[in-house]
């Protein structure tokens, strides 16, 4: 407690001038909190959220097919619990046979907290609220035991693991949209929170290797790959993505072969996709320049080729190194998605807007617009988290560190 | 009898030895209009080491990279290990498989293990099974002593160390030659002698080398031959007891009067 009381007093109240700052900061924060809390339990009327969690959540994806979602959430969900538990396994010496580290405790209870205080605040109906709990026990069952036995799982089965997240994507894509003898949903039937992570995956897997494409395209030594690389990154970095979005509406129909584009959730998509591609090609460039000219001369050297010295020497390091800037641009994209609701689709932003037109709710928009700020902020969040995770498991610097 | 005319014989061994390397009347210009080199001429043989001088700025480093094609030249032709270098990268991939390279700044892969800097162009380009390269790369770590950091990554560490990874990685290629472009320049004094004792053992090995470096002593001991480079021109080509003690050329009094 000592150590605390001296810890404040060094970090906060050093010199008078800190101490003066320090008590106004904290004063102000104090009063926000206070009127915000006063606010979320007092004057706030959540009815309009509780009521409308499903148009929310999944638009108006009909009914009586919406038991596909909660299989494809449960699948997330066990997709989650063994990535978490395999990558915790890591053979690193820091980690050396401790099963559940400190942060991974906190997270645990944060999940815990999630999953019964949310449904119950949400109002759901005692079955829903176990589906909830049923998921996230799902999880750290699961977490668990990629944790406890995924270490000793064969080397070619651990290889084999990653491959499959895209098959789970386009399982997904299945189940969200019908096919393989379940009936279709249309695109034009999936909206809120659903649609909007649809769009922002998509774009996100899509434009990284087209981004990675026209980096490698702007330094290439053919003219016309650089220069139609340069024309099309300058051009798409030119427009504002919401002129791309109602040109996309226009002209994707042409420019796309028959078919590609049918459907206006999927233009969108694509031009979600190529915009974040230009930008995304930006940051792969600026990774590719941090990379001394004599890596590539010691892998030519070696023998190898060209494609090979790139992936294997140049782009492994160029991208650890853009990484950052990267998933900065996909937190930015997913926040992006909400232009989407100004060419009418029906994602999170879309979804408020029709909730709030509802005259049963007027005058709800503060509960709205803060339930859609918290959203954007968890998803945004754990993009952030699993990136430094991601930085910190590819330096060497800090393996050779905590080694 | 012109400088560049040398009696191609060997010590202690015979004038029909194989030539690995054949560059004659080798001309570069940078597309900024610079004529890095005038017309150079080399011949290496088969075991043979041979130490290329001269003053920075006199184009030892691009003749010596002209050889594997990480410079490209305008005129004249070089052939190496029986391959004619031409604009064609099938011509230039199998060269670059035959003839290990290695760097002043060492240039090793950072993202990988000191061990997976040695394995990955062997099982990439000759298709050679992991087991057994990992097996081989033991043994040339072990070879230049450091067997024991083959799980460290390289910005762990020294420099000299470093350039030894760098010698091993060239050699896990199983190269037919060797060239070393500058490899003790950027070593601290104290770690010169650790890299220089390895080529004195390759050399020992009679693996055929071609180096570039400013290392008067290794030059003395190792070299078969010195090559004088300057102003984009082989000035003398000598054995090293004549050159050191007795050159022929006033360039090469000059440059030997400044390094000695």
């Amino acid at each position: 407690m000592n150590a605390w009381v001296q810890r404040l007093r060094r970090e906060l109240f050093a010199t008078p001038l800190d101490g003066l700052i320090s008590v106004v900061l904290l004063g102000l924060i104090t009063v926000a909190g206070v009127s915000l809390l006063r606010w979320a339990c007092g004057g706030a009327r959540w009815a309009v959220v509780q009521v409308n969690s499903t148009l929310f959540a999944v638009g108006r994806y009909p009914l009586e097919q919406q038991w596909r979602l909660w299989l494809l959430v449960a699948l997330l969900a066990a997709a989650s619990g063994v990535g978490w538990g395999m990558l915790r396994s890591h053979p690193r010496p820091d980690r050396g046979g401790i099963l559940w580290p400190r942060n991974d405790r906190i997270a645990v209870v944060c999940l815990l907290a999630a999953a019964l205080l949310l449904p119950a605040l949400l109002g759901l109906a005692l079955a829903v609220q176990l589906r909830w709990w049923g998921l996230v026990a799902l999880l750290l069952l699961l977490r668990w035991l990629a944790g406890r036995w995924g270490p000793s799982l064969p080397l070619p089965a651990k290889r084999l693991l990653p491959l499959g997240l895209p098959l789970l994507y386009l399982l997904g894509m299945v189940l969200i949209g019908g096919g393989l003898g379940l009936a279709p949903v249309p695109p034009s039937a999936w909206g809120g929170l659903l649609l909007t992570l649809l769009e922002a995956s998509f774009a996100i897997l899509l434009c990284f290797p087209l981004g990675v494409l026209l980096a490698l395209g702007r330094r290439s030594e053919l003219p016309v790959l650089r220069w139609g690389s340069v024309a099309y990154i300058e051009f798409i970095r030119g427009a504002p993505l919401i002129t791309l979005l109602f040109l996309g509406q226009n002209m994707l129909g042409f420019l796309l072969p028959g078919g590609l584009a049918p459907e206006r959730v999927w233009r969108a998509a694509w031009v979600l996709t190529l915009f974040a591609a230009a930008y995304l090609a930006e940051a792969v460039r600026s990774g590719l320049a941090a990379v001394p000219r004599g890596q590539l001369e010691a892998a030519r050297s070696l023998g190898m080729s060209l494609p090979q010295a790139f992936s294997q020497v140049v782009l492994p390091q160029a991208l650890r190194v853009a990484l950052p800037t990267m998933v900065g641009q996909f937190i930015s994209l997913l926040q992006d998605t909400t232009l989407l609701s100004l060419i009418g689709l029906m994602e999170l932003l879309g979804t408020a807007r029709t909730v709030m037109a509802n005259p049963a709710f007027l005058g709800r928009n503060a509960e709205v617009y803060f339930t859609l700020a918290v959203l954007f902020w968890c998803c945004c969040a754990a993009l952030g988290l699993g990136s430094r995770a991601l930085e910190r498991r590819l330096d060497p610097a800090a393996i050779a560190r905590s080694g | 009898m012109s400088a560049h005319h040398v009696d191609p014989s060997l010590p202690g061994e015979s004038a029909a030895a194989a030539v690995m390397i054949e560059a004659r009347g080798v001309q570069k210009w940078y597309p900024n209009g610079y004529h890095a080199l005038r017309g150079c001429d080399l011949t290496v043989r088969r075991g043979e080491v041979v130490v290329i001088m001269g003053p920075s700025g006199s184009g030892k480093s691009t003749f010596l990279r002209t050889f594997n094609a990480l410079e490209d030249f305008q005129k004249g032709s070089i052939t190496v290990d029986g391959i004619t270098l031409t604009d064609d990268t099938r011509h230039i991939d199998a060269i670059r498989r035959e003839v290990g390279m290695v760097f002043q700044q060492f240039n090793l892969f950072p993202h990988l293990t000191v061990l997976d800097n040695l394995t990955l162009a062997p099982v990439l380009v000759r298709r050679r099974s992991r087991s057994e390269v990992r097996k081989q790369a033991m043994a040339l770590l072990e070879r230049v002593g450091i067997a024991e950091q083959a799980g460290k990554y390289p910005g762990q560490l020294s420099g000299g160390q470093q350039q030894r990874v760098a010698i091993a990685r060239a050699l896990c290629m199983e190269p037919r030659i060797l060239l070393f472009d500058e490899p003790t320049s950027a070593l601290d004094p104290e770690m010169v002698r650790e890299v220089l004792e390895v080529m004195q053992n390759l050399a020992a090995d009679a693996i055929t080398m071609v180096v570039v470096t400013h290392e008067v002593k290794f030059a003395r001991q190792v070299a078969h031959r010195v090559v004088l480079m300057a102003e984009g021109e082989v000035v003398e080509e000598a054995e090293p007891e004549t050159f050191f003690t007795n050159p022929r050329q006033e360039r090469s009094r000059r440059f030997l009067d400044q390094i000695l």
